[in-house]
């Protein structure tokens, strides 16, 4: 019941469709994106280098000719599983540590959450560039260590929501009724922390998206000749005078995923949380 | 209404010609700001290895003897004339009277004795002060410094050494005062004291090093009062800059600024061939990369000319040999191996990898005048060994590990160049080839070792006279074309890119430039 009450709410959500549109928008590019993108994204074809948008290229080409439309539908396949990837590592130990800090207190809470304010004293993206570097740029790196970035930011929400369920009268009658601790807290306490995790999740994925791109900005991110958005985007740097659309594209599309993202993130904290009905 | 417009522009054809007369004639005091792609590491040039140390230190230091303007001949510089002995093994250098340098010592024999000896002699009291680059390339082959009297110095080698003359030109070999030397002790980079037409005056670190005019500068004196060099590391910032009058000289530009920079009427252009040689270097201590056949069919897979129009942007002649043919001794019998996919695919068969093999391809971090975008570079030579079956990853590194690492030989493929400042064809085939520089850390990053070429590449170091080395030279680079340890991809136009307002700026092939004759329109 509770399910499509939910999912009544979110179809009158505008927010959170408008962000669900962008985001399957998004999906299917990536799914397709084999069979519809008009050239091969990573073979150079230095005659037609730096062409505006154009019939064959509708998004024109790249210092080395290659397509760019290409590029960005096989990069929307990257982002979005650099977001997938980059959430789910940040997500399960931040979780996991969330319920055990929040349900035990004091012996546990304690190391585990100054561990996690040390990590959070860091700026993001210095934290981020700091664990590349020691992994070596790689594309799986990178999506590692924006995973690790954000895991204070999981374990921190899911603590609070702990902190108070754990309180409440249903965990006391599973106590009283025998039920041991790990079955309380993952039977009991950690569904009823899955709304606010998903919230934030979904919000997550579209800065784990904008962190990766930042990376890849920096040349720390996946390898050329790999279409990453950051990538091309720092590439188009270069020909901000003479050639804007190198850099455009790749940017609007950071911008159409992360934005879809936020609206969806959003519109679901509307619907998810209750304090805010 | 036609005869007003011819009037008008005859009448603003004289108002012109006067501007232009006095625009002739050189204008003293100013100040050139710089703008270039990193800071120096050093000043003392006789510790420098890259370009941006050397920008700085020439404008202060002053060698025994310089390039010519105009070729690859040396003159007098701070010696005033030279001999050599009947065996080659003792050089007598006869020096200028009256020099100081900018701390007030004289300048003199004794200059000449501890500015080198500190390189050479490991019992110098200098010798700690400092770490001696490329001592094969500058002094390495001294042996013996000795004062004969005030203004008289001989250098002694073991064996007759035919381009010592040449190796006193390039920025490894400077005079620097002794007192400074002995005043600044390991500071002496960052305080260097000269002859130089220009003096040290204030280092910012990362931001901008000053110089300014040396009025009791022996020679002709400078005109501009100061010149400034600051560094700007990004490219498109650097060349802002310089739209936007902040500095009057950007150096480094990409070449598709360099484009937009022709069609602007506020500057001025120098193109010229530079000594340089951009890379491919292929390991063969690799066991597939030791296969001859292997190297020639990478050698046919690369079109060099469409890397040349890509990525050069036509600024750059496709490469053949280890060395420039500006420069003597260049062999230009040898026919380059053509960009041919089915030749490549055949001689691969023929080594046994018809389906081709996987392998790493090393791009250099940073960009340099032989290899303008390293990684674009390495992205299309990806595609041209795609096409041949080779799967080649990109690897990279920051710029000080990857040197390390492919000096170790870390790697398989690998790009790099180099900028031959005496150009002699020795500085290129000794150094970048030869099987003694081929150990750990290798400056023969193709590890390649090759009896025959090291025996002809020895034999005529000592030998005197260009003609009499020339025709091993040419026999070394037929061997260095049938053993392919490189693919050479180009050797780059150096461009310089000025305001209009600048006149008498240099740009020499070899990197060596000092802005003593500049001058700038008010």
């Amino acid at each position: 019941m509770e399910k499509v009450e939910a999912l009544v709410e979110l179809k009158k959500n505008k927010t959170a469709m408008a962000g669900l549109i962008l985001i399957c928008f998004l999906l299917i590019l990536a799914l397709i994106g084999p069979w519809i993108s008009p050239h091969p994204p990573l073979v150079p074809d230095p005659i037609n280098r730096l062409k505006g948008p154009s019939w064959s290229h509708p998004f024109g080409t790249d210092s080395l000719g290659r397509d760019i439309l290409s590029r960005v539908i096989y990069g929307s396949r990257i982002s979005i599983i650099i977001g997938l990837i980059a959430v789910s590592i940040s997500l399960v130990p931040g979780t996991i540590l969330g319920l055990l800090s929040g349900f035990y207190g004091r012996k546990v809470d304690e190391p585990i959450m100054r561990g996690m304010d040390i990590m959070l004293a860091f700026p993001a993206i210095l934290l981020a560039i700091f664990i590349t570097a020691i992994l070596g740029p790689s594309l799986l790196n990178t999506m590692i260590a924006v995973g690790i970035v954000y895991i204070p930011h999981y374990a921190r929400i899911v603590r609070s929501s702990v902190l108070s369920l754990k309180e409440q009268l249903f965990v006391q009658a599973v106590r009283s009724l025998g039920g041991s601790n790990l079955r309380i807290i993952f039977l009991h306490i950690f569904p009823n922390t899955i709304p606010p995790i998903i919230v934030y999740a979904t919000l997550g994925m579209g800065t784990a998206v904008l962190q990766a791109a930042a990376l890849g900005f920096l040349g720390l991110g996946a390898q050329p000749p790999t279409p990453e958005w950051g990538a091309m985007l720092s590439e188009g740097r270069q020909y901000i005078q003479n050639a804007p659309h190198v850099a455009a594209f790749p940017g609007i599309a950071i911008f159409m995923l992360v934005l879809g993202f936020n609206l969806f993130g959003d519109g679901l904290r509307d619907i998810l949380d209750p304090s805010l009905r | 209404m036609k005869r007003g417009k011819l009037l008008f522009v005859i009448f603003m054809g004289l108002m012109v010609i006067p501007s232009l007369v006095l625009a002739q004639t050189p204008v003293k005091g100013g100040t050139l700001t710089w703008g270039r792609g990193g800071d120096s590491v050093t000043l003392d040039l006789a510790q420098a290895t890259d370009g941006e140390s050397i920008k700085g230190g020439i404008q202060v230091l002053e060698n025994l003897v310089i390039f010519k303007k105009d070729s690859m001949d040396v003159e007098p510089q701070l010696a005033t004339s030279w001999e050599v002995s009947k065996d080659g093994l003792v050089w007598t250098f006869k020096l200028r009277k009256g020099v100081k340098f900018h701390d007030g010592t004289p300048f003199n024999a004794n200059a000449v004795k501890v500015s080198f000896d500190r390189v050479i002699d490991k019992n110098h009291p200098f010798y700690k002060y400092g770490t001696w680059r490329y001592p094969a390339l500058g002094l390495g082959p001294v042996k013996e410094v000795k004062v004969i009297d005030e203004y008289t110095v001989t250098l002694r080698t073991e064996k007759p050494y035919a381009p010592l003359v040449a190796n006193l030109a390039l920025w490894l070999c400077p005079i620097l005062s002794p007192a400074a030397i002995e005043k600044y002790k390991e500071d002496i980079g960052r305080n260097p004291v000269g002859t130089g037409p220009f003096k040290f005056v204030k280092w910012i670190k990362d931001d901008q090093i000053i110089v300014e005019r040396n009025d009791d500068y022996w020679g002709q004196k400078s005109h501009l009062d100061r010149i400034i060099l600051k560094s700007i590391p990004e490219v498109s910032a650097r060349f802002m800059a310089l739209q936007s009058g902040a500095v009057d000289i950007a150096d480094d530009l990409d070449p598709d600024s360099i484009q937009m920079a022709k069609a602007n009427p506020n500057f001025k252009i120098i193109e010229r061939p530079s000594v340089n040689i951009g890379y491919l270097a292929m390991n063969t201590k690799k066991p597939i990369l030791s296969n001859k056949l292997v190297r020639q069919a990478i050698s046919h897979a690369i079109d060099k000319q469409t890397i040349i129009n890509t990525i050069f942007r036509g600024l750059a002649i496709p490469a053949l040999n280890p060395f420039p043919p500006s420069m003597w001794g260049y062999n230009f019998k040898i026919k380059d191996y053509e960009y041919n996919v089915q030749k490549a695919k055949d001689l691969l068969a023929k080594a046994g990898y018809p389906k081709g093999f996987d392998t790493e391809l090393w791009a250099m971090p940073v960009s340099r005048a032989y290899m303008p975008e390293p990684v674009k570079t390495a992205e299309l030579i990806q595609g041209y060994l795609a096409t041949v079956g080779i799967n080649a990853k990109i690897v990279r590194y920051e710029w000080g590990v990857y040197l390390d690492k492919t000096a170790k030989g870390e790697h398989d493929l690998c790009m790099l160049g180099w900028l031959g400042g005496n150009a002699d064809p020795d500085n290129f085939l000794y150094g970048l080839l030869h099987s003694d520089n081929a150990k750990p850390p290798a400056a023969n990053i193709a590890f390649w070792e090759n009896a025959e070429f090291g025996k002809l590449v020895k034999e005529a170091q000592t030998i005197f006279g260009k003609e009499k080395r020339a025709p091993y030279y040419l026999k070394t680079q037929e061997i260095f074309h049938e053993e392919a340890p490189w693919v050479p991809l180009a050797h780059s136009t150096i461009v310089r890119i000025y305001n209009k307002k600048l006149h008498d700026v240099p740009l020499r092939p070899n990197g060596l430039n000092s802005f003593q004759m500049i001058w700038k329109e008010k």
